[in-house]
């Protein structure tokens, strides 16, 4: 699976988790820029983005996630 | 007490380990000289300006932020924290009630009148010096929910703050110029002031948690690099590493305190093998009674005193007095179950210009022949054999939400406001991960969701804003004739 599969991929689960039918991601979303990622809808983004992809991140991993690329970095990682 | 606890040793700290580092703040060190060149020169400025005694600081996390209330203190005046991620009108709601005429603000962004941007100040001259006033003056107000759809402010006198710091030391903490202790609470909450008092009057160093972080992956972070050796902590933020308790261990950490709601025990027995050299507390407390007021050290060996899975609350902390309340309002023998109530040096004089709730929390009880004033805590609890308090609930519906005290009321409140006339119920619910959640109920038929959920977080912080909103024609009544709360809950299942 490439950058740009993964970005599709993604792009289903960000706008269901955070409840934003409109909510299209770039490689340098953050937290900060999507109202309602907290700690709670991070834990559920994190744990649907493992269902679907058939993977586990570890928490090291998580905390140098800082955008969304770090993320699809990540994914692509462990693919 | 004051003086002697927080502003003297901050001040031989502010000369005397110039050098070593006071803060790690979004991975970037400050040292103890640069702490005392941002007081100073936040102190110039508070000289220049006519004030009240009541400067509001907005609650950003930066050093300004951090000096601003060491210049507050430092000038002999009391800080108001207004959280930015909070709405503006509650904020505006605060800083009024307070009567705050000057706002120090580390933001550029003007939204308040009488506002000091502090992040671009001249440097100005050392001064050290303290404005003396009594340990009657107030050290700072915080607000917390209020059920009338109001916060209310809990006003906390320096003589408050000093008997709260006096008390925490003889729980036997050694903390010295080389910890590194974690300061992962909001500035509105209280026990951020333990979080930063307990390093900054002995030299350690602070680290703060950024706010647009995710918080339990960045403390973990702060845990891992920084081999941390002091913290408290919430078990709601706790229960978000659970899942990864086998990649964390945290040899460094040689003390953990457990706050701002209730302890399970087998989230914290799991947890503290990740700390296995920590002595680990359970520390409770309003903050009516000044952050913590009884503490239990959770034996590492021997079996943990629990009660329906919640640890015990433990012992009070010097100074100060408990007793169980019985509904006639006698005070309760020893294994019996009531209203936990609180006297001593660190219970605060009272609300914010609120007598009406004055006369409701706070009662004069004679014990041993004396009459003390004490503050009713609404919790539940009994005292053990030894000694022990065992917490059992809450009388009222105050819930804990990721260890914010939430009054349902003020949720409800709001949203009667918005739906005109529909009544509205909030129900708290343990979520798949056991944390506490907000389900709210509206009583009709038509789809209010989206409409209601801006409005509310335009109201309210976002934590108490409910995180799902179930529409029914009509609530079932209870035989009071009370909405039926209990059945509201069972339909969720």
């Amino acid at each position: 699976m490439n950058r740009s599969e993964i970005t599709e991929k993604l792009n289903t689960i960000f706008p269901t988790v955070f409840n934003k039918p409109g909510l299209s991601i770039t490689e340098s979303l953050t937290a900060s820029d999507v109202d309602g990622w907290d700690s709670l809808t991070h834990m559920i983004l994190i744990s649907e983005v493992e269902k679907s992809f058939g993977i586990t991140f570890k928490l090291k991993e998580l905390n140098k996630m800082k955008n969304v690329g770090d993320m699809i970095e990540i994914i692509a990682s462990k693919l | 007490m004051f003086r002697k606890h927080i502003l003297d040793p901050l001040r031989d700290c502010l000369v005397s380990s110039a050098a070593q580092n006071a803060f790690c703040i979004g991975e970037t060190f400050y040292s103890y000289s640069d702490f005392g060149k941002k007081i100073s020169s936040i102190r110039s400025v508070l000289k220049d300006q006519q004030t009240g005694n009541r400067i509001g600081i907005v609650a950003n996390d930066d050093l300004e932020t951090y000096a601003s209330i060491f210049a507050v203190w430092f000038e002999g005046l009391a800080y108001v924290p207004l959280h930015p991620m909070q709405p503006l009108e509650r904020n505006l709601d605060i800083a009024g009630q307070a009567g705050i005429t000057l706002l120090l603000n580390s933001d550029g962004k003007a939204e308040y009148v009488h506002q000091v941007t502090t992040s671009d100040l001249p440097e100005a001259a050392s001064d050290f010096d303290f404005t003396e006033v009594s340990d009657d003056s107030l050290a700072y107000i915080l607000f917390t929910s209020g059920s009338t759809g109001k916060p209310k402010g809990v006003a906390i006198t320096r003589g408050n703050v000093g008997a709260f710091m006096a008390a925490f030391w003889k729980a036997g903490f050694a903390i010295d110029a080389s910890d590194r202790c974690l300061q992962c609470f909001d500035l509105t909450f209280d026990v951020s002031v333990q979080s930063f008092l307990v390093p900054l009057t002995r030299g350690a160093c602070v680290y703060t948690i950024p706010h647009d972080q995710i918080k339990y992956s960045y403390v973990f972070g702060l845990l891992d690099d920084h081999q941390l050796t002091f913290g408290a902590m919430a078990p709601s933020m706790v229960r978000f590493l659970r899942p990864y308790f086998d990649e964390i261990d945290v040899p460094s950490m040689r003390y953990v305190i457990m706050t701002a709601e209730a302890s399970p025990l087998d989230l914290i027995s799991e947890w503290a093998k990740c700390v296995p050299n920590a002595e680990i507390f359970d520390f409770y407390g309003p903050t009516e009674a000044t952050i913590y007021c009884t503490y239990y050290k959770m034996p590492r060996i021997a079996s943990a005193k629990e009660l329906n899975g919640m640890l015990s609350i433990g012992k009070p902390m010097d100074g100060i007095t408990a007793v169980m309340l019985g509904e006639d309002g006698e005070i309760l023998p020893e294994g019996e179950k009531g209203e936990m109530c609180i006297a001593g040096p660190q219970l605060t004089p009272g609300y914010w210009n609120n007598p009406e709730k004055n006369a409701e929390a706070f009662l004069n009880l004679e014990l041993n022949g004396e009459t003390r004033r004490f503050y009713k805590t609404g919790d539940v609890c009994y005292f053990d054999a030894d000694g022990d308090i065992m917490y059992y609930g809450r009388l009222d519906y105050q819930v804990k939400i990721q260890g914010y005290r939430i009054e349902l009321g003020e949720i409800e409140f709001h949203c009667r406001e918005f739906l005109g006339g529909h009544n509205a119920v909030v129900i708290p619910v343990e979520n798949a991960m056991r944390n506490t959640e907000l389900v709210l109920f509206v009583e009709s038929a038509a789809d209010v969701n989206e409409t209601l959920s801006s409005y509310l977080k335009s109201k309210l912080p976002s934590y108490m804003v409910p995180a799902k909103v179930v529409l029914q024609d009509v609530f079932p009544i209870n035989t009071n004739g009370k909405v039926d709360r209990n059945k509201l809950k069972a339909m969720l299942n």
